[in-house]
């Protein structure tokens, strides 16, 4: 049997020592908890207390030097000093016994008036409860008759009463009306007070707000700066759980960057200062901070107030940190579908130029950019267009011929460039040979005629082929400054031979049905002109049959196939058999939310480890990441490191984040389609030649002499042209408004669906509906066509000293000529004809076209302008009708043409 | 009788002291002037002649020469010597001024007007003008002057030296001078100019021509005294 032992020495221990400083820490634990609680972390309330203090002194300080200015201000003080006197005339004197005697009758009418009021509110109590009796009666079938005669008693009663409460009504209203009159003065006086002291009452509330007064009404009462408080904005369903279920989220960043919406605390140090660009931003029209929050754009952890570090998100774990400065417009792209044009959105737009245009979409899936073409020419026939040697060293080192072409770097060591080339040359062999049956060398190909080659070379710098191509070192028209996009030719000669230039010239689309160069319209003289010019750009290969053997070698092109795929070739170029191929890359649709665990760093130490220092340093050098045992194959693309943090910025914002209708920018129809037109706008470079949108027209550095010589701005393309013309001529521009311009709207060949996106654009761009233009003649009011011939005459505006009309050319150099009015029917719209003879500049700064108005004549139309521009108007409109009939509608001795004009004609 | 007489005395007296208070801002009590020559150093080319493309009836009456470069024995015209800040001193005129396009050329070739003034714009041609001012600090106007507007009003609010063109005849190309202060002038064949009544103090004259662009001089003016400024252009 166990005995339990008892130890005397235990039981005579002293545990007092451990209970005295057990209880003592706990005291020590208890209070450092509540500091931590309502000190430590509470940053906050230290902040807010700050700025309301500096609130309330800068609005106190700013309202003392406000009543400073008043009282010197001779106005203010003479009102007061009004104000004093009529008051003061109001206590005593004449008025003031008036008034005294007034208030005192007052209380008599109003007495006399609630008795009267109180007697017929009586009697017509009294009716209501004989209507109802009457009514019971009626309904219980009794007799009704001592009811009704009751009730026209008491009707006759309050009939009786009614002129005394009506008279003591009259007389309280006179009463009133007098007093109110006696002190009109006072009012009057204070009004213009009150229209003075605007700024004064602006600053009182201003104070009112940082403050909250206390104690109970009647009692003194005490002043306090406001208590801080959470300040918290909920967006309701921003966020989404892991479940894919909508979550609110919580921004309480307010708390402390309190003075954030608040103009005038620029000079404060964060987290108190104004936001630098508050009017951009925190609009109401824009991001209001009460709706929004911050976090929205900065992100960070909005719900989070005990530190700096947890608020802005940099702990751990935390996948969304604070952004600042420029990486903030990576947000941009959630909620806006067109960043291109946005205020303060001009890095994350410049990232998305560079993203589209320099080839990323090629390996790179990306939501929202599946649908931009390869950006590489197509390499279907490209046997028949390059010179073999050439092209090995350019798939070697692109940038060694052309330094700032978009075709990127793949460090290919010689034998996989000899090997690639091979197998294009090989796929690419059948169609090539027969579009050379096709297309034999010219004939009547001078490249030795000096002439010929300066003709060529007068040619190339006038016909349009600037608005795209450079022709020597550093020339170029597109958008991004870094890279070409569209090949420089300065050594055009050292790449493709005349039989290929030719043909392709004239006919581009033969070569490549896809292809975005244009057709000039060149005439067989032009082309070999231009031809032969172009040959003398660089140096012409020889022919060299190594090259050529090696690449017809079995085992080359065999390797040039598993070198072709594996780097991703097909995702820039079309390359025969190689049509199916899919990107190469990692999709990049959720890239922006990459956790650094996910980021492989190689063995590279240098690198700092954050998703910014990854993504740079993977774009500046590809295979930086690169190990003994991982291969990397993206290429170098050389961006200028400004490009690369563009880039960078725009990456950042690919996350995948499902924003509620609510929070999102406009995402209608009209923005789909202007982002649809500027997509397209920037493949074909029409921004080369011209400004659209307020940006481009590249070109017109050529055109510094003479700018009236450059291909036309087309700001307000959409209100100005009819779209039926605009769908028409952009499928087939051989109809030129402005004839005497050597440069050409070149055919790009669009079809109907290509033409309709850039319509489309046009008129979402001016908001305007596509209007469909309908002129009917017969709705001229009588005598406008010819009020409208003789303004437009030589008696009056002249408007042919500049205007082409038809085959009726201005006199004078065509560097004064102005477009060609015979088409404004088909193309223009009236109500912007009518707006541009009204103001010009306004619509063009700048135009050579001056305004007629107003200054217009006493003798057309009883001197009416508005009515002489509407006939000038129809006028214009009623020239291209038909020749006989413009004629006519001119004065000119004609057939008679259209009934409206005829009619017209007559009546005027 | 006493009240009587000081009731004729005060009003008087406001007119007097108002009409001596007009004169003291009006003139310089005492002041000094600025006054000398702008030379051209340099080969003269022999003027141009401009080539008259479009409306020969009405332009072509008499041979037109390019006025971008006026030099007669050393002596530079067309040059606008003004000063661009002076505090106090004369007031502005405003006084009204007329630009002729009589055989479609500008004359004066360089026009000089007080901000605010009047400027009358002739058409006697019988033919379509336009007046296109390419300025930068003035709101650009471009106005046409049909034949029958043989008169045209416009006013330049701002100081500036702006271009002004006709775009309808290519070759017609002037300048205007608007002025901020009373201080300013335009050489002529002699190119003489000279700045009258400036207060004393120490002053930047600038030199503008069309073509050899803008001389900085500083100059000190003493009251009661002519400063002179003798100015040089190198071809």
């Amino acid at each position: 049997m166990a005995v339990r032992g008892v130890d005397p020495d235990e039981e005579k221990k002293s545990y007092g020592t451990v209970f005295f400083v057990g209880s003592i820490l706990l005291v020590v634990v208890g209070l450092w908890s509540v500091f931590d609680d309502n000190i430590t972390r509470r940053v906050w309330k230290v902040h807010q207390a700050e700025f309301t203090r500096t609130d309330y002194e800068r609005a106190a300080a700013a309202l003392a030097k406000e009543q400073e200015r008043l009282n010197a201000d001779p106005k203010y003080a003479e009102l007061v000093k009004q104000r004093a006197a009529e008051v003061a005339s109001l206590e005593s004197g004449e008025k003031g016994a008036r008034l005294a005697e007034l208030r005192e009758l007052q209380q008599r009418v109003e007495v006399e008036y609630f008795d009267a009021d109180q007697e017929v509110k009586f009697v017509k109590s009294e009716l209501d409860e004989a209507w109802y009796e009457f009514d019971h009666a009626v309904q219980l079938g009794q007799d009704a008759g001592p009811y009704r005669r009751h009730i026209q008693g008491l009707q006759a009663q309050q009939r009786a009463l009614e002129p005394a409460l009506e008279a003591a009504r009259k007389k309280r209203v006179d009463v009133k009306a007098e007093i109110r009159e006696i002190q009109g003065g006072v009012r009057k006086i204070d009004d213009q007070i009150y229209a003075l002291e605007g700024d004064k009452r602006k600053w009182q509330r201003q104070m009112d707000n940082a403050t909250v007064t206390v104690g109970p009404e009647g009692f003194p009462q005490f002043t306090l700066y406001k208590v801080p408080s959470i300040q918290q904005v909920v967006l309701k369903d921003f966020d989404r759980n892991n479940f894919d279920q909508q979550v609110e989220r919580v921004d309480r960043c307010q708390s402390c960057h309190i003075g954030i919406n608040r103009s005038g605390f620029d000079d404060l140090p964060q987290p108190l200062t104004t936001h630098p660009k508050r009017t951009v931003f925190l609009s109401d029209a824009a991001h209001p901070p009460r709706v929004f929050g911050c976090t929205v754009c900065h992100e960070g952890q909005g719900e989070a107030v005990n530190s700096l570090a947890q608020a802005h998100g940099n702990v751990k774990f935390w996948e969304h940190p604070l952004l600042e400065g420029n990486d903030v417009q990576a947000n941009c792209v959630t909620c806006h579908l067109n960043v291109a044009g946005l205020e303060g959105a001009q890095v994350v737009a410049r990232g998305q130029q560079i993203f589209e245009q320099v080839g990323c979409t090629g390996c790179h899936l990306v939501e929202g950019y599946g649908d931009i073409p390869k950006v590489g020419p197509s390499l279907r026939r490209v046997q028949a267009k390059l010179d073999p040697a050439w092209m090995v060293q350019w798939i070697q080192n692109p940038r060694e011929f052309r330094s700032r072409t978009r075709m990127p770097h793949f460090y290919f060591e010689e034998g996989d460039a000899v090997a690639a080339a091979s197998y294009l040359w090989a796929a690419s062999k059948k169609e090539a040979e027969e579009w050379l049956k096709q297309s034999p060398m010219p004939e009547g190909y001078r490249p030795d005629d000096a002439a010929v080659v300066e003709k060529g070379k007068e040619l190339a710098r006038s016909v349009g082929c600037l608005g795209c191509h450079g022709l020597s070192e550093g020339e170029f028209t597109t958008r991004i400054a870094g890279k070409d996009l569209v090949p420089n030719l300065k050594d055009i000669a050292a790449k493709v031979g005349p039989r290929w230039i030719y043909h392709w010239l004239r006919n581009p689309k033969a070569y490549n049905p896809d292809t975005r160069m244009p057709s000039l319209r060149l005439s067989d003289d032009e082309a070999l002109a231009l031809t032969a010019y172009l040959m003398t750009l660089g140096t012409k290969p020889e022919p060299n049959a190594e090259v050529v053997a090696r690449l017809e070698e079995p085992a080359n092109i065999a390797r040039g196939e598993t070198v072709v795929r594996k780097y991703g070739c097909a995702g820039c170029h079309d390359i025969p058999g190689m049509e199916k191929e899919s990107r190469i890359g990692v999709e990049l649709t959720t890239f922006g939310s990459k956790p650094l665990e996910e980021l492989f760093f190689g063995n590279d130490t240098s690198i700092k480890h954050t998703w910014k220092d990854w993504t740079f340093n993977k774009i500046h050098n590809p295979r930086v990441y690169a190990t003994e045992r991982v291969e990397q194959l993206m290429p170098h693309f050389d961006l200028p490191e400004e490009d690369i943090k563009a880039l960078r910025v725009l990456l950042h914002g690919f996350v995948e984040r499902k924003v509620p209708e609510a929070f999102k920018a406009d995402h209608s129809e009209r923005a789909r389609q202007i982002l649809e037109g500027r997509r397209q706008i920037q493949e074909y470079n029409c921004v080369g030649c011209h400004v659209i949108d307020g940006e481009g027209g590249y070109v017109r550095k050529y055109y510094e002499e003479n700018p009236t010589l450059a291909p036309p701005p087309l700001n307000g393309q959409g209100e100005k042209v009819q779209a039926n013309w605009m769908f028409g001529f952009l499928q087939n521009p051989e109809n030129p408004i402005r004839p005497w311009l050597k440069v050409r709207m070149p055919t790009f060949g669009f079809d109907g669906p290509h033409a309709d996106v850039f319509v489309n654009y046009f008129a979402a761009l001016s908001e305007v509906e596509i209007p469909y233009v309908h002129v009917d003649e017969a709705k001229v009011p009588a005598g406008y066509l010819e009020a409208g011939r003789t303004l437009f005459s030589d008696d009056y505006f002249e408007c042919g000293s500049c205007h082409v009309r038809g085959d009726k050319k201005p006199d004078g150099p065509v560097e004064d000529w102005a477009p060609d009015l015979n088409l404004a029917r088909q193309r223009l719209n009236p109500d912007w004809i009518e707006k541009w003879i009204l103001d010009p500049q306004k619509l063009q700064p700048g135009t050579k076209m001056p305004s007629f108005y107003p200054g217009g004549p006493e003798d057309i139309l009883g001197g009416d302008e508005k009515k002489q521009i509407e006939a000038l108007t129809d006028y214009i409109m009623a020239l291209g009708l038909q020749p006989a009939t413009a004629a006519k509608a001119e004065g000119e001795a004609a057939e008679p043409g259209k009934e409206g004009v005829e009619e017209a004609n007559k009546q005027g | 009788m006493n009240r009587r007489f000081s009731s004729l005395v005060v009003p008087a007296l406001i007119v007097t002291v108002t009409l001596a208070l007009g004169a003291y801002q009006g003139a310089v009590a005492a002041g000094g002037n600025i006054s000398g020559a702008v030379m051209f150093k340099g080969d003269v080319p022999a003027p141009k002649k401009l080539k008259v493309t479009k409306d020969k009836k009405r332009c072509d009456k008499s041979p037109k020469f390019d006025e971008s470069l006026v030099v007669k024995d050393g002596k530079l015209a067309n040059v606008v010597v003004y000063i661009a800040d002076v505090k106090g001193g004369k007031k502005l005129e405003k006084k009204g001024v007329t630009l002729d396009q009589n055989g479609c050329v500008y004359q004066p070739h360089v026009l000089a007007v007080d901000a605010g003034a009047d400027v009358t714009i002739l058409n006697p041609d019988k033919v379509l003008h336009n007046i296109h001012t390419y300025s930068k600090i003035n709101k650009p106007m471009n106005r046409a002057q049909p034949k029958f507007k043989k008169k045209l009003k416009v006013k330049f609010d701002k100081p500036e030296i702006m271009e002004v063109r006709c775009d309808v005849h290519g070759w017609m190309g002037g300048w205007i001078f608007v002025a901020g202060n009373p201080y300013y002038s335009v050489t002529g064949e002699d190119g003489a100019f000279s700045l009258t009544d400036l207060p004393a103090g120490k002053y930047q004259v600038q030199i503008w021509h069309e073509k050899l662009g803008t001389q900085t001089k500083e100059v000190e003016v003493k009251d009661g005294e002519t400063a002179k400024l003798d100015v040089e252009f190198a071809g």
